[in-house]
Order: C-alpha cells, then structure tokens, then sequence
C-alpha cells in the first residue's frame, strides 16, 4: 500500500487531470449529440430499478465449513432516452466458527463493484464514466453475480485482470453483418487509493465477435499496467450455445505478471432427457476443468488477490435446480490439486435475483 | 505523460470519427424506444425476431427470466445493453418480443 500511496503523492498534477478527462468524457457526446428527441410514450419510458440478488452458501473446505450470506443490490436510474446511472454494491459475510468450538463468526466485506454513467451516445458508441467493471474477459462483467454463475466457486483465473476500474470507457456492439456482431470496450483507469473506489492506473481494451447464428463468441482482452511492473496482461474467451442442445460452453484463457492459466465450463440442462420431465427440465449439470500457473508474486500477494500462490489444477462438479424464475439451488464440488496439498472444496446454497420497479410502471 | 496525451488524443479521435461516420438522425433516436408494427403480420415477425435475438443475446449468459412491466423492461434492456453490448437492433427486438 506505501508504494501505491507513494506513487499517488508523488503526482499531484495526475488527479486534476484525471478529473478533466472524466468530464470531457461526459460533455463531450452531450455537445456531439445535442438535439431534440422523439417523445416517448408514458406507458414505455423507463422507470428506475432495483434488482440484485441474494444469497446463502455454506462451503466446506478441507473438511472447516463457513457460512456465506451475501447480497449484491444494483440501481437503475435511467434519465431520459440515451443515459443510465446504475450502480451495484456487495455485502458478503464469511462467517466460521473458531478452531477451538463455539459459534460463528467473521466479518461482513462490503465493496462497491460499480458506480457509473452511462451514455447511448449512438447506435456504435456508448461512454461511461466512474468505477465500472474492468472489461478483461466475459466472467467478471457478465457471469459473477451468484444467481448467474453455474458453478459458485469463481475461476482459479478470475482475479487476474479483472476487478474494477474508476476512469472512463468507450464501448458498444453492432453488426458488422447479418452474421457477425462485433463488440468492443476501451477504457482508462486511473489510481484511487479512496476507501471502498480503489483501483489501479490501466489502459486496456477487449474485442469480440458474436455470431448469432450459431450462437458463438470469441473474443480478446488487453491492459496495460501504468504504474509499478508496467506489465501487461492479455486474455481469450470462447463461449457457444448450440441451437440443437441445451448446452452451454464457456472458456477463457488469461496470462499476467500474478499468473496465467484457464478454465473451461460445460452446463447442461437435463430438460431433453426423456424421463422425470416434471424435475429433470428444472435441473442443470456443470463440468468445469481448470488450471493456474503461478506467478511472479509474493505468497502475501496471491493471498491478498485471492490466488494461489502455486502451481494449481482443479476439477469441478456442480448441479442446479432452478426453483423458479430467479431462484435456484446450487451445490458443487472441487477437487484441487497442489504441492501445498490436495484438498475439496463442497458448496451448497440458495441463490435469489429480486427486481422492483422504483415508481409506477402503470397499468399491466 | 506522452502515453496518456496519447491514449486520450486516441479515445477523441475515435469518438468524432463514430459521430462523423454516423451523426444521430431522427430514426436512430426513436431506435432508442420500443419499436412500433404497422400490422398484425409485422407484429408476429418482429416478436419472432424478437425472440430468436432474446434467446441468442440474453440465453448467453443467464436464463429466460420472466416478463417484466414495459417500463421496467425499457431500464432492464437498457443496462444488458450497456452490460452485454447488445447491438441496437437487437436490444429494440428484445424490448418489442418482451413487452408487446
């Protein structure tokens, strides 16, 4: 932390201009873009959300358990036709009893994942500013919330480039043709040592082609570390949703100074299986296969970015009955394997996505 | 220094190129809200499309979650656009199969 604090005094000028750039990034498509809208009806405007989820895993690892209530809400203030200002905060408690007996106890992490504006400045270009999800890879913008996740334990690779950025960013999707959607995310982020907004100074960009048709994505992520190593990072994802199957698979390979390594995900739902319909159409079987190579880092550091500090490959096995629409219960276990010692990891829980309408949304 | 002149010098750069290329007409800016069907068969097709891009975009991630009120779907889509970066004509056909 002393060199991060360091760096950040020894550049008072960097703040101002970081400021500056945020507001640029913020006026400027409103001066690009300045022009009357077409009315919208008032049964169609939107109306602002809370929505999120919630949680109750208890997990047992090398045979010590912890119970993990969490919950994740996000706001949706959406204002007028082109701008969102939406935010998502975390709440998750690590609760274990002590080596010794007695009850359960620990502490309750709070963090706030995102906190941003965004702006539909046309059909190509959408500008946020604030903290947002670092666009490195699929599973931290789009596949972390635990009502999503197939299985709960996150990749052995998700800290790797991920997290969140306080900066500004350039994204969007279009179709380059009737067959091929490209996406794109852009970003500068600057160093914020402020509580609960912390984040480092990176540049980095991801780009991804989606064909609809056959339901297959691919893509490519890249940051550029701006301070300390000045290192860079790089990664690759693959997902595929076969039309004929109810499967879906999902990969991403990533490599940075604190390690590379991979995963991939197959989720099937047991909804063609011809027998038990009533039960099996409501059940999801999960594979996962994946490995991390360890890297440049101090023990103290892949314990605080949540790594392993050696050489690890791990088997995953899970199984999900959704309940109903945004409620599932989830268990899985992992086998891990290292020269710190093989261990198993059993997770078992209850996971709820919850969305209200923040004003009346009229008649239904 | 030189390297966030240029980062920023390059981010503008490819901002005035997009609004250049593609500056917001009145049809874009309607594109914004659900879109409207002349006709019945119009209608069907558009939900058809609809769905086929619903099951394509939203089944990547996540699954088919229930219908929501039009106004609360107008804010959902709008973030999933932001989020999944979903292409403008698909997130209109994903708003008309899910509230119309």
């Amino acid at each position: 932390m002393d060199h991060i604090v360091k760096n950040f005094e020894g550049r008072p000028g960097r703040t101002a201009q970081a400021t500056c750039l945020l507001l640029l990034f913020c006026v400027l498509p409103t001066l690009l873009t300045a022009q009357a809208l077409d009315p919208v009806l008032e049964t169609e405007r939107p109306v602002p959300v809370l929505t999120g989820n919630a949680g109750f895993f208890t997990n047992v690892t090398s045979g010590k358990d912890e119970l993990v209530p969490s919950i994740n809400p996000v706001i949706l203030l959406p204002l007028g036709d082109r701008w969102l200002i939406e935010s998502r905060a975390e709440f998750k408690g690590a609760f274990q009893r002590p080596d010794g007996g007695g009850s359960y106890g620990g502490k309750v992490e709070q963090e706030v994942d995102y906190l941003q504006v965004d702006y539909i400045a046309n059909r190509y270009v959408t500008v946020t500013a604030g903290r947002f999800l670092t666009p490195f890879g699929i599973y931290n913008e789009r596949l972390y919330p635990i009502w999503i996740r197939s299985l709960q334990p996150t990749p052995l690779i998700f800290p790797l480039g991920t997290g969140s950025s306080d900066g500004a960013m350039l994204r969007g999707g279009f179709s380059l043709n009737p067959k091929v959607n490209l996406n794109y995310a852009t970003y500068f982020s600057t160093l914020s040592t402020v509580n609960k907004f912390e984040s480092d100074r990176t540049a980095g960009g991801r780009l991804g082609f989606f064909l609809p048709g056959p339901r297959i994505e691919a893509g490519a992520s890249w940051q550029k570390e701006l301070q300390h190593e000045r290192s860079n990072a790089f990664g690759f994802h693959f997902a595929w949703q076969p039309t004929a199957l109810p499967l879906n698979l999902r990969s991403e390979y990533a490599r940075s100074h604190d390690g590379s390594g991979y995963w991939f995900e197959a989720a099937y739902r047991l909804s063609q299986v011809p027998f038990w319909q009533k039960a099996l159409r409501l059940t999801e079987v999960v594979g996962r296969a994946q490995q991390l190579f360890a890297g440049e880092i101090s023990e103290k550091e892949a314990e605080e970015y949540g790594l392993p500090d050696v050489n690890t490959r791990q088997g995953d096995f899970g199984l999900n009955y959704y309940l109903r629409d945004g409620l599932k219960a989830a268990a899985s276990y992992s086998r891990r394997f290292n020269s710190d010692g093989n261990m198993n990891l059993w997770t078992v829980g209850i996971a709820y996505r919850f969305a209200f309408p923040l004003g009346s949304v009229g008649p239904q | 220094m030189k390297t966030r002149l240029t980062i920023l010098t390059a981010v503008l750069a490819l901002v005035s190129l997009v609004y250049a290329a593609d500056p917001p007409h009145k049809s874009e800016t309607a594109s914004l809200v659900v879109p409207s069907a002349h006709n019945t068969a119009e209608a069907d097709a558009m939900r058809v499309h609809g769905e086929q891009r619903y099951r394509a975009n939203c089944g990547r991630c996540h699954a088919a979650p229930q219908k929501f009120p039009p106004r609360m779907m107008a804010t959902i889509v709008r973030h999933m656009r932001v989020r999944a970066t979903i292409t403008d004509e698909d997130m209109r056909l994903v708003l008309f199969y899910m509230t119309q």
